[in-house]
């Protein structure tokens, strides 16, 4: 089961597992961690999963696709090059420790 | 395990007056309940109004027993699930886009709230009910959608003959009559309006359903006018009414923004505060639990996001209304896969454009007699009126 660590924008940091084929977003939900509101459950249609992508994991979780960027523009927190819709990363046994760093608000 | 317990108490003229005692009571007493009065399982905690929301594999849309189908002259991609749901909507979407909204909608919402705002007399009692929130959303609806042809008037009688039917569940002739003359005048401007744009494609809502590389069935096309029509219009009207209401009986707060620009902070409280879509159905699709109740299949629960949004176990002194607050997660936009497609119009609107532009230019705004201003609605809720006087 891959470890996946959020770290909110305080510094606090959780660790939990995340279940293969889940997204970021699901297993924040999950395991209720502050911080992920997912309004739109998935869908594609908010931009309140946002996370930002730890530095060392970018080359691995890749950027967002066009989609996805167009809708980061709503994100109510700075979207940079590192930022990602956690509804859109899936969870694979290559993303054990994953880190993601969490937005001081999604609304 | 038991059956939801009975609430045979309750009226609907209570629950249309003011459902937020009764909801009140409900989440501490048995928050799982069948309420005669609506003949529905109501969910009255925020957990459970969300997960039935986030699972629409358990909870289905379709709801088969209501006067929407008649109302409107379709089923509907709101009744629908998976696939099919998804489907329409998408055909929807690109008018909605963030790119759309930046540069087309955004802009033309800016014109027309400066225009309206100018219209507006000064020094005088003023209900913005009728002279602002109701024509402006009308407005900027039948922009969007591309109906511009369609005046205020036209759209809100559409919208409210709309309303009135899916929600007539007395199946009273009246209320079926009416809709199907809004149904005549909509077809009518629709068929004209689609020929219109395959020749002259823009990004309007019916121009990119009808200009589509695999378009949905027309009939499909003119049923997601017709919903956008029925839901986009009360919501920014009444969710206006409701944050100007919140702010100007909240004077240390309006002035605490004034200076910070947290206009968008007072949105989401204005609407957390009283939802303008106060509950949804689901139906189960098979046997459950919530709570511990049994809820067998086929049983049709309410989701009372209304609430969900004062629930205790999210936000403290929830009947209040406080621009502040530090977390505000509310349902009003819904959640899961019918999350409601204008909640990024509907902040860029209200929080971003209407807010600022109509306290930088009436910055000494005075509601008249707040004691005046009536509450209703069960299913959709607002202010009836808003008298102010603009200085």
């Amino acid at each position: 089961m891959p470890r996946l660590t959020f770290i909110a924008s305080q510094g606090t940091s959780r660790t939990v597992d995340a279940r293969i084929g889940d997204s970021a977003m699901q297993t924040a939900l999950a395991h209720g961690i502050d911080g992920i509101t997912a309004e739109c459950g998935g869908a594609m249609a908010c931009a309140t999963c946002h996370v930002h992508v730890a530095d060392e994991w970018a080359d691995r979780v890749g950027p967002a696709e066009d989609t996805e960027a167009d809708m980061l523009e709503f994100a109510a927190s700075t979207v940079t090059a590192a930022s990602r819709l956690s509804c859109q990363i899936t969870m694979t046994e290559e993303l054990d420790g994953l880190v993601l760093h969490l937005p001081d608000t999604q609304i | 395990m038991p059956l939801a317990p009975v609430n045979d108490a309750v009226t609907i003229t209570q629950l249309i007056d003011n459902p937020y005692p009764f909801y009140r009571q409900m989440r501490a007493d048995s928050p799982v309940v069948s309420v005669r009065a609506v003949n529905r399982v109501m969910l009255t905690k925020a957990a459970d109004t969300r997960a039935v929301k986030d699972d629409p594999e358990t909870w289905s849309s379709d709801d088969p027993d209501t006067p929407m189908k008649r109302a409107f002259h379709a089923h509907t991609l709101m009744r629908k699930d998976g696939e099919e749901h998804l489907r329409e909507r998408n055909a929807m979407m690109p008018t909605f886009s963030p790119r759309n909204l930046k540069t087309l909608w955004g802009p033309a919402y800016e014109n027309l709230a400066g225009e309206y705002l100018d219209r507006l007399p000064k020094g005088e009692v003023v209900d913005l009910f009728p002279t602002l929130a109701g024509p402006l959303a009308a407005r900027i609806l039948a922009d969007i959608l591309g109906l511009s042809e369609a005046s205020d008037d036209d759209m809100q009688f559409w919208s409210q003959a709309l309303i009135d039917g899916a929600g007539n569940f007395g199946w009273f002739d009246e209320p079926f009559e009416r809709v199907d003359r809004a149904h005549l005048a909509m077809d009518a401007l629709m068929e004209r309006k689609a020929e219109y744009y395959r020749a002259n494609p823009d990004q309007t809502a019916l121009s990119v359903m009808v200009n589509a590389d695999d378009p949905i069935a027309w009939s499909q096309i003119v049923a997601n006018i017709k919903i956008a029509i029925g839901g986009g219009i009360n919501e920014p009207r009444d969710a206006l009414l409701t944050v100007l209401y919140g702010l100007l009986t909240n004077p240390d707060q309006l002035d605490e923004i004034k200076r910070t620009g947290q206009w968008g902070s007072a949105f989401e409280e204005a609407i957390r505060w009283v939802a303008p879509i106060q509950v949804s159905s689901r139906r189960a699709t098979r046997d459950t639990q919530i709570r511990g109740i049994d809820i067998p299949k086929g049983t049709v629960v309410m989701t009372c996001q209304a609430s969900s949004n004062h629930d205790e176990d999210l936000f403290e002194d929830g009947h209040l209304f406080n621009a502040f607050r530090a977390r505000n997660p509310h349902q009003s936009f819904g959640s899961g896969p019918h999350h409601c497609m204008g909640t990024h119009l509907a902040r860029m609107m209200l929080g971003k454009i209407m807010l600022p532009m109509i306290f930088d230019r009436f910055p000494n705004m005075e509601l008249v007699q707040p004691e005046t201003v009536i509450w209703k609605g069960f299913g959709f809720r607002g202010p009836l009126n808003l008298p102010v006087r603009l200085n």
